[in-house]
């Protein structure tokens, strides 16, 4: 007869027998793991961290969107693995009631779930490498492919696998043993039966929650600006903790989605009432599930919205351009003339015209600037003479240069910003400019703005100059002070292989004294060298560049003579912003594919828990049209409210953003508001078509058999 | 055979405590069939549930076959639990993944102590309540009634000293819950076993040599039958019904 004979035995053909149980847990955690490996590994690749700023915005972005996907799967674990103990604890207070003690049930449970998690989560961690490496090969293949993007990765992001892959295994023991330890026999049988109803609040906890959402969004965002105007000082790293109410404020929203619905229900207050206290009696894991939804859609949008709000108003400013070559160099430089260019032009069958080469000088610029405290934190507003480098020109040369008139009075000075005025850090306070090699200085107060987004630079101040006062602050300026500004346009169409050889050739005139990115300033440095101090350029902080890599992100993001030419930047502007764009797409990817499992895994749930519900209904009378209602209005609320939350939130953020910059939203910033709204849209059309596929599926799980007319 | 003194047992849901067994006395002496009746909330599942060990007690003392079941540590209880007492859930608690013959035979595999004996026992407990011929189905092959019977068979593979059975009959029938009723007679006629029954149903109360009434955690009256099976569920009727007044 072959019947067992000892709890090992019965142990393992109930295993086999709960394979359905065991094969959610085992994907849940295996899904959660590959995408924290996929994330963390892409996220510390050296490919990825070349070209995120240490300490920059993206980076941050970055960091702070794996912060929120790493909290989403942390839930999304303790939630599958409560659905594992809810299902395994009837066995277990079986097994205890019929006088199995706990020393005997204790190995076989800790062996199941050590296997269990610790099997799923180290194949989830392995999975990771492949699934990166497949959509990472897939954009380059499809999308946009550079040298930047080579994909290479730094095996210490194991080191975050690993961390979750022993909170998995830790976590799943740790619950174990709580069962264990429980010792009400009768509570560990009906553990399975008990519902988690939430604690309800009235009508009002909906709008109030969006309220105290809008808040904390306004508060957390406008919290670092308060900081500095308040108390002189950067703001601490706590200072998102002022974004905090906006997790209450979630809260609230998903509660009242849960327990009141937001439809008013006046005319017809029994609409819905089964599939709504199916969810109330559900409520604790559904809020949260919600909550995690919410947090993983809005992590997705943010990363996917980055995209747009980038690209288009780059692609517009370079579309915009009044010449088609714009660029500069320091007069030491052997940089090709013009009959050099117009000869490599005729190779390509081009002509030029409208060609014009001015003069500038680089000089140092007085100006107010943030002193820090010795905190580090605080600081207080000082005037520093020789405070930075400044590009200053001629009003002859700005004229020539730009076509635009201009009036410079004697002791005087126009800075440029450009014509959206959206330019940061211009300066309105200098009293004076330094000719750094005679150390001759000219008074000067500012006169006003000048708008001409070629000369433009966010690391330093363009000027111009009366023609008198620019001749006598410039004389005795050696040529490493000195450069050349030069703009042309092409007599006809325009050709991206002479553009790229320009750009080649135009690269490798330069010697290593040029090579440095826009940011090093070389007046900053003598003047802290001179009071005895080391320039931060000087040190490993800085980035460094190099000619070899004239393609790559960094030396065209941030080489100091990076030179406009239109049909370059127009047609490799996605192979430079490759990396960072498909990172950020990459974490859509992760985000969304996070999100729609967290959803999926929550209608099964329904489905699971509520079975005996639909079952009753059936045997009550209840049409298939009916129970495909109720179906459809439990799976509803699971995907659309957090859906719609999290995609408007990010909508309503980014506006604020784009609104912030400048106090207006321009053009360029209306068009990529546009195409977020196309993508909402589209993100909207995914995750509808995944709703629908959940709730075939459930249909099929309970036995429902209704098609929609 | 099975002595419960001055038994007190609450439940404290958040400020609130709640005394649900209030001092409860009784004695069930070896062969007896008891059963145990009173409205919601009267305390016979909590009483039952801390004869089975299943729910620690606040005070008093259970003795079943001489042992005295306060004090004892986990690895006591279990044995307790597994070798003394035979106990059948309302609904029926069966391992969905196990057969009705390794189901029946799940208490000794507890024990480790599963040989041609427990076999063979396994199999003479399902011909004497008619399931042999599910012995090697799934439990969700099978009817209400037949798991019920199964869960009595398995109660019973111990050879215990007491089965002690939750609402036996509330998921069945009135076929079923007599088949499941007449398993428990059938067992005390020929194993001399001793079964203390909690339930609702008078009809199912009144094949008992005894009846006890619960109110507000406390014993309310006993009834002892020495009629008629009839008479005597309309006695306890009569009885319910003062009780309710």
């Amino acid at each position: 007869m072959g019947t067992m004979t000892n709890m090992k035995q019965m142990e393992q053909k109930l295993q086999k027998a709960d394979r359905k149980q065991s094969r959610l847990y085992l994907f849940c955690n295996f899904m959660a793991l590959m995408i924290i490996s996929a994330y963390s590994a892409l996220m510390l690749s050296p490919t990825v961290q070349k070209v995120f700023p240490k300490g920059g915005d993206s980076a941050k972005q970055m960091y702070m969107i794996f912060v929120m996907t790493l909290v989403g799967c942390v839930v999304f674990t303790i939630y599958a693995l409560g659905l594992f103990f809810r299902h395994k604890s009837g066995q277990l207070g079986v097994l205890m009631a019929l006088g199995a003690s706990r020393r005997r049930l204790a190995p076989g449970l800790y062996q199941e779930v050590i296997f269990l998690s610790g099997v799923s989560a180290i194949a989830g961690t392995a999975a990771g490498f492949p699934f990166v490496q497949v959509i990472w090969q897939s954009f380059r293949l499809f999308l946009v492919d550079s040298s930047d993007m080579v994909l290479m990765f730094d095996f210490r992001c194991l080191f975050v696998s690993l961390l979750f892959l022993l909170f998995v295994v830790g976590f799943a023991c740790l619950t174990a043993w709580r069962y264990l330890k429980k010792t009400n026999i009768m509570e560990v049988i009906r553990e399975e039966h008990i519902n988690e109803p939430v604690k309800e609040l009235g009508r009002w906890c909906g709008p109030v929650g969006v309220l105290v959402l809008l808040a904390g969004a306004v508060m957390g965002y406008q919290a670092p600006s308060a900081w500095h105007v308040w108390f002189s000082a950067y703001p601490p790293a706590w200072a998102g903790v002022f974004y905090a109410p906006v997790f209450p404020g979630l809260y609230m929203v998903m509660l009242h989605t849960v327990v009141h619905g937001w439809k008013s229900h006046r005319k017809n207050p029994y609409k819905n009432i089964i599939s709504r206290s199916m969810m109330k009696f559900q409520g604790r894991q559904t809020v949260n599930n919600m909550l995690v939804i919410t947090l993983l859609v809005a992590g997705g949008c943010f990363a996917i919205f980055y995209v747009p709000t980038n690209a288009i108003s780059s692609l517009i400013h370079y579309a915009s351009q009044p010449f088609d070559y714009f660029y500069n160099y320091q007069a030491d430089q052997k940089v090709p003339d013009r009959e050099e260019v117009e000869a490599l032009g005729r190779e390509y069958g081009l002509s030029f015209k409208d060609w014009k080469a001015c003069g500038y000088v680089t000089l140092g610029i007085g100006g107010d600037a943030m002193i820090e405290e010795e905190d580090g934190r605080s600081y207080h507003i000082e005037y520093v003479e020789m405070k930075s480098e400044a590009t200053v020109l001629s009003e002859d040369a700005y004229r020539e240069l730009t076509g635009q008139e201009v009036d410079v009075e004697p002791g005087t000075y126009f800075n440029l910003t450009n014509e959206e005025e959206t330019a940061l850090f211009t300066n309105e306070s200098a009293r004076e400019f330094t000719n750094m090699v005679t150390r001759t200085k000219l008074a000067t107060q500012f006169a006003g703005y000048l708008y001409f987004d070629l000369l433009v630079d966010v690391d330093r101040d363009c000027c111009v100059l009366d023609n008198e006062d620019y001749a006598l602050i410039s004389g005795g300026l050696t040529d490493d002070w000195r450069g050349q500004f030069v703009r042309f346009n092409v007599d006809g169409e325009d050709s991206y292989p002479f553009a790229n050889a320009f750009y080649h050739r135009f690269v490798s005139s330069f010697d290593a004294s040029c090579e440095r990115p826009s940011y090093y300033d070389r007046v900053q440095k003598i003047r802290e060298n001179e009071e005895g101090k080391v320039y931060w350029g000087d040190t490993d902080d800085m980035t460094t560049i190099s000619y070899d890599m004239s393609d790559s992100f960094m030396f065209r993001t941030f080489w100091v003579y990076q030179p406009d030419f239109r049909i370059l930047n127009q047609n490799d502007y996605a192979r430079n912003m490759g990396v960072m764009f498909m990172m950020f797409l990459f974490i859509f990817l992760v985000c969304m594919i996070t999100a729609m499992v967290v959803c999926y895994t929550r209608c099964q749930s329904i489905a699971i828990n509520n079975r005996y519900i639909f079952d009753d209904l059936k045997k009550l009378g209840a049409s298939p049209a009916f129970l495909d209602r109720e179906v459809r209005s439990q799976c509803g609320s699971v995907f659309k409210v957090p859906s719609l939350v999290g995609t408007s939130a990010m909508f309503l953020l980014f506006t604020m953003i784009l609104y912030a910059n400048d106090g207006r939203i321009i053009g360029a910033e209306w068009a990529a508001m546009g195409v977020c709204l196309c993508i909402t849209v589209a993100i909207g059309g995914v995750i509808y078509a995944v709703y629908r596929s959940a709730v075939k599926v459930i249909k099929g799980q309970l036995g429902i058999i209704y098609v929609r007319k | 055979m099975l002595y419960v003194k001055e038994l007190y047992k609450s439940y404290e849901t958040g400020k609130n405590k709640y005394e649900v067994l209030k001092g409860i006395d009784f004695h069930v002496p070896q062969g007896e069939f008891v059963a145990v009746m009173g409205p919601s909330g009267s305390g016979k599942t909590t009483l039952l549930n801390c004869i089975s060990c299943y729910i620690p007690f606040d005070k008093g003392n259970i003795r079943l076959g001489g042992m005295e079941l306060a004090g004892m540590n986990e690895e006591e209880l279990a044995r307790v639990r597994n070798t003394k007492i035979g106990f059948v859930f309302q609904d029926f608690m069966l391992l969905d993944g196990l057969t009705i013959r390794e189901n029946i035979l799940v208490p000794r595999i507890v024990q480790e102590e599963v040989g041609q004996e427990a076999e063979k026992l396994a199999d003479q407990l399902a011909a004497m309540f008619g399931i042999v011929h599910i012995l090697n189905k799934y439990p969700a092959e099978i009817s209400g009634g037949e798991k019920q019977r199964a869960a009595v068979a398995r109660s019973l593979i111990n050879n215990p000293l007491i089965i002690l059975a939750d609402e036996p009959t509330g998921n069945l029938d009135s076929k079923s819950s007599r088949a499941v009723i007449e398993t428990f007679i059938h067992a005390k006629q020929k194993m001399n076993a001793t079964i203390f029954m909690v339930t609702h149903d008078s009809f199912s109360a009144s094949f008992c040599d005894r009846v006890i009434l619960l109110k507000d955690g406390s014993i309310y009256r006993q009834l002892e039958k020495q009629e008629e099976r009839s008479v005597f569920q309309d006695r306890l009727l009569d009885a319910i019904k003062e009780m309710s007044e």
